[in-house]
């Protein structure tokens, strides 16, 4: 596993892969940074951090696209395969390479309070809230991503299913909502969803309301993901 | 050291392979010969774990790779058709990763590590990119890391495909050293190399083993008579006429006219019949010289055709 990981970290940055996607979040997130904190004059990072929240839907598939699919395509999942590794073993190695790379970019993003240090306030539960959620979120996120890798080798087709994966689920809930407000929708229903709703329970950290369920809920929905995803692999070699 | 009982898999509604029974003793090297799409590569990747099998059981080394499949890998060096490679890794960060990834446990990890180049002829090429190698280097790739660890058996998916002919010799060399102290299985469908590797031929058409025998073996099985082509300068009808005439000869049918003023004729004679002697005194006699005497013992060419039509 610690091979894997070692491995699949590396080549994210022997590859341009891992500078794109580590370059388009800062060249993003600063300039929402510097409207919303150094423009607006706010010591709050809650609004980079929403706004993280949907740059996090298109840049995830970059991170994961390669994972699983890079690996059919160059044959190179026979070796792991035939290898004296449990497949537990392979996903999770995978899994906490990408994994890494996104928590690189949070530490970048540690500069955000850093500044706001010097020229202001932090609200540290805000901030650890924030991170904490963002990272419970990413963690998600990736292993959603990872699971769509592992079921093709194209990576485009990767890329693209988890972007879809990404904003149905955003669309979802911004419809339930609309749906809820306008009284179209049983209450019930609408609290099925609203469990269920990713955005939702990230909402509430970022405002600092730090829900031990939450974090159970994103935990849970990343295992989920990569049990599909051992389970997956192991189908494909039944079929 | 290998033993495959009842195997068989299949892929939708196609059969893969279908019953498939053998077993390899220690140190032995066998060929695994079959056409395109005979299901060797499945065989090979059930053996590996890589493809789970329809029915059936494989074992390696006493171990079952379906129940105890990491305790069976770790006996195991494959070399798929396609070396697996991470192209934008040098050859000294590949092995150090299947060497990792192998979870290998050597006192010298570099030392274990320059050997295999040394075997597989990949010093001069130790920090170089893959992806910048030839295919005859990349092969050797896959086959130094199909070596680490040293596993008790080899498993080699057509290890000389796309290899100059220097380098197949070469290939082969190392693949007969290492058969010395290994069990190897080693598919392939170029008939030349399995009289020049392998003890024992499993011969493999539609899923099936069709035959199981040593290379030479099966050469004499089939070709039961013996086939000579003989050029003769003179004229047709009247060569024709002499060889039919002799003595063992069961059949003579003329090719045509090869070289001019010369006609070739395959004769075919009676079993344990030896006529090249009569036929030269006798063709000698009639004023007609023989330009060319050729045995025509049945290649392997023309078993592995025969077997796998059979097998259809």
């Amino acid at each position: 596993m610690l091979a894997i990981f070692k491995r699949d970290f590396k080549a994210y940055f022997t590859s341009p892969i891992g500078y794109i996607y580590l370059g388009s979040y800062i060249l993003v997130l600063n300039l929402i940074f510097y409207f919303f904190n150094a423009l607006g004059g706010s010591s709050s990072l809650s609004g980079v951090f929403s706004f993280m929240l949907l740059v996090m839907m298109f840049l995830t598939p970059i991170l994961t696209m390669r994972v699983f699919s890079e690996e059919y395509k160059q044959k190179t999942d026979q070796l792991l395969f035939t290898s004296p590794v449990k497949l537990s073993g392979i996903v999770m190695g995978k899994y906490l390479s990408s994994l890494g790379v996104f928590v690189c970019l949070l530490v970048l993003s540690l500069l955000w309070p850093f500044t706001i240090s010097i020229f202001g306030v932090n609200n540290m539960a805000e901030v650890a809230g924030n991170y904490i959620a963002i990272l419970a979120l990413g963690a998600a996120y990736i292993a959603m991503g990872v699971f769509i890798s592992s079921l093709t080798e194209n990576q485009v087709i990767a890329a693209v299913g988890s972007l879809g994966l990404f904003v149905a689920l955003y669309i979802l809930e911004q419809v339930s909502t609309l749906f809820y407000e306008s009284g179209a929708m049983p209450v019930i229903v609408m609290r099925f969803l609203r469990f269920l709703s990713i955005f939702g329970r990230f909402d509430g950290i970022t405002r600092g309301v730090f829900a031990v369920d939450d974090i159970v809920y994103f935990l849970s929905v990343t295992a989920v993901f990569l049990f599909l995803t051992v389970r997956g692999l192991e189908k494909r070699r039944w079929s | 050291m290998i033993e495959v009982s009842n195997l068989s898999k299949s892929y939708g509604k196609s059969r893969g392979i279908e019953d498939l029974t053998f077993s390899i003793p220690e140190g032995q090297i066998v060929g695994f010969l079959g056409p395109n799409g005979a299901g060797k590569t499945t065989t090979m990747n059930i053996i590996t774990g890589y493809l789970s099998a329809g029915g059936g059981t494989a074992k390696i080394a006493g171990i079952d790779v379906l129940e105890n499949p990491l305790e069976a890998k770790r006996h195991i060096g494959y070399l798929p058709e396609q070396p697996p490679l991470y192209p934008q890794m040098t050859v000294e960060e590949y092995l150090d990763f299947v060497y990792e990834l192998k979870g290998v446990k050597s006192p010298d990890q570099q030392k274990h590590i320059d050997k295999l180049c040394k075997t597989a002829g990949l010093t001069d090429v130790y920090k170089r990119v893959i992806a910048h190698l030839s295919k005859g280097y990349r092969q050797r790739v896959g086959l130094a890391q199909a070596l680490i660890g040293d596993p008790d058996v080899l498993i080699l998916d057509e290890p000389t495909v796309g290899l100059d002919p220097r380098q197949i010799v070469e290939i082969r060399n190392v693949i007969k050293e290492m058969g010395k102290s290994r069990t190897i299985i080693l598919s392939t469908h170029i008939l030349p190399e399995v009289s020049a590797v392998c003890e024992r031929v499993l011969v493999i058409a539609n899923g099936r083993i069709v035959a199981d025998d040593k290379p030479e073996n099966l050469s004499a099985a089939v070709a039961g008579e013996r086939n000579l082509l003989v050029r003769v300068a003179g004229a047709k009808d009247n060569i024709q006429q002499l060889l039919r005439s002799l003595d063992g000869v069961k059949s003579a049918q003329c090719l045509g006219e090869m070289e001019t003023g010369s006609f070739d004729f395959l004769v075919e004679s009676k079993p344990n019949i030896d006529i090249r002697k009569p036929l030269f005194s006798a063709l000698a006699k009639a004023g007609t010289p023989i330009l060319m005497l050729r045995p025509q013992d049945a290649s392997l060419e023309d078993i592995f055709l025969k077997l796998t039509e059979e097998g259809k």
